[in-house]
């Protein structure tokens, strides 16, 4: 099993809907667990990842705060915008420390879209995303 | 320069002057409506706000809420997860004053022991020779609530937008206090 290199394969968020640009969402995989993406208020947030060719995910695993309900999506057609469900899950909550989740996905995309439908709080945060194939 | 957004429950009992406090706000004082027309679904309104002595803003999508009580449980619906509340009082109605613990007890039921920050508002100001709420009172009691206490007139155009402003920098405050609890955590 490989982790990959998010940055220098060319994957990058394509899409976000907070944005403060003190903690902007490319945080989310430049593989620094100390950076992360915050979001600015209300529910749900989203993002999503973007691959330049169909990418074999084994697993993901995720650092956040803050979060409660999550879903994870693949697209499967980039001209229709639809979507299929990977994984949907509710987190813990944590005190003095990240949440972590390791969840297997055993698929294939282009783009990955995450959506954050409730938190523990006003405002999460994503720190990493990580991924294996 | 960040913008936050929040969603602002704006409640109290019917004709206080919900609809016409927001929407002086929301027309910069352009737009009071002097005929009542009640509510009868939420309605959504927004607007920016810049916190004061930052760079940084909050959009507030304010939830206009009815206050007749046929119509509220349908608006509850509507609530999802609060991010601020603005409570509203008419100052010439004890009535309607007394009816806050109750608006309070029911936004609170939607905040999932979440910290919301609120304001209580005794609009109609401009009653003055028909005050049955004093100041003293509506402030001791919002105190209690952990709450600051704004008197406003829509119709005079009196401090509509105090209310506002006040819930856009509390809110800003948590976000500050949260960036600090994470950036604690990933860098103690
Ligand atoms: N004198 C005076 N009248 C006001 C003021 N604000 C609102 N009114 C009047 O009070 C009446 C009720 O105002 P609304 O804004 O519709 O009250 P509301 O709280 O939205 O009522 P519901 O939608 O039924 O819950 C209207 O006739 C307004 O013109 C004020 O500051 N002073
Ligand atoms: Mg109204």
């Amino acid at each position: 099993m490989k982790t990959k290199d998010l940055r220098s394969s060319g994957t990058y968020v394509s899409l976000a809907t907070s944005c403060d640009k003190n903690y902007p969402p490319e945080h989310i995989i430049d593989g620094n667990g100390e950076t992360f993406w915050m979001s600015t208020g209300m529910f749900p947030q989203a993002f999503t990842i973007s691959f330049p060719s169909p990418t074999e995910i084994a697993d993901i695993s995720l650092q956040s705060y803050n979060v409660k309900g999550l879903k994870i999506e693949k697209c499967i057609s980039e001209e229709v915008g639809t979507f299929e469900t990977l994984a949907e899950r509710e987190l813990e909550h944590t005190e003095e420390l990240l949440q972590a989740l390791k969840i297997s996905l055993n698929t294939s995309t282009t783009l990955l879209r995450f959506t954050i439908t409730s938190g523990y709080d006003h405002f999460v945060s994503v720190n990493e995303v990580h991924m294996s194939s | 320069m960040v913008k936050l957004r929040a969603r602002c429950i704006l409640v109290g009992d019917a004709a206080v002057g919900k609809s016409a406090l927001s929407q002086m706000f929301r027309s910069d004082g352009a737009h009071f409506q002097k005929i009542y027309s009640m509510t009868a679904g939420v309605e959504l309104l927004t607007k920016s706000v810049n916190v004061p002595n930052t760079s940084d803003s909050v959009e507030l999508y304010i939830f206009d809420s009815p206050g007749r009580e046929i119509f509220a449980e349908a608006s509850e619906k509507m609530w999802g997860q609060p991010s601020v509340m603005c409570l509203v009082f008419d100052i010439s109605s004890e009535a309607s004053f007394s009816s806050c613990g109750r608006w309070l007890e029911r936004v609170r039921a939607h905040c999932q022991g979440l910290q919301v920050p609120g304001v209580l508002v005794g609009n109609k100001s401009d009653l003055s020779s028909r005050r049955e709420v004093e100041t003293a009172t509506a402030q001791e009691w919002a105190q209690s609530q952990g709450m600051e206490y704004f008197e406003t007139s829509a119709k005079e155009m009196e401090s509509c937008d105090a209310p506002f402003i006040c819930l856009a920098q509390a809110f800003h405050t948590l976000y500050q206090d949260r960036l600090n609890t994470i950036q604690s955590i990933v860098s103690p």
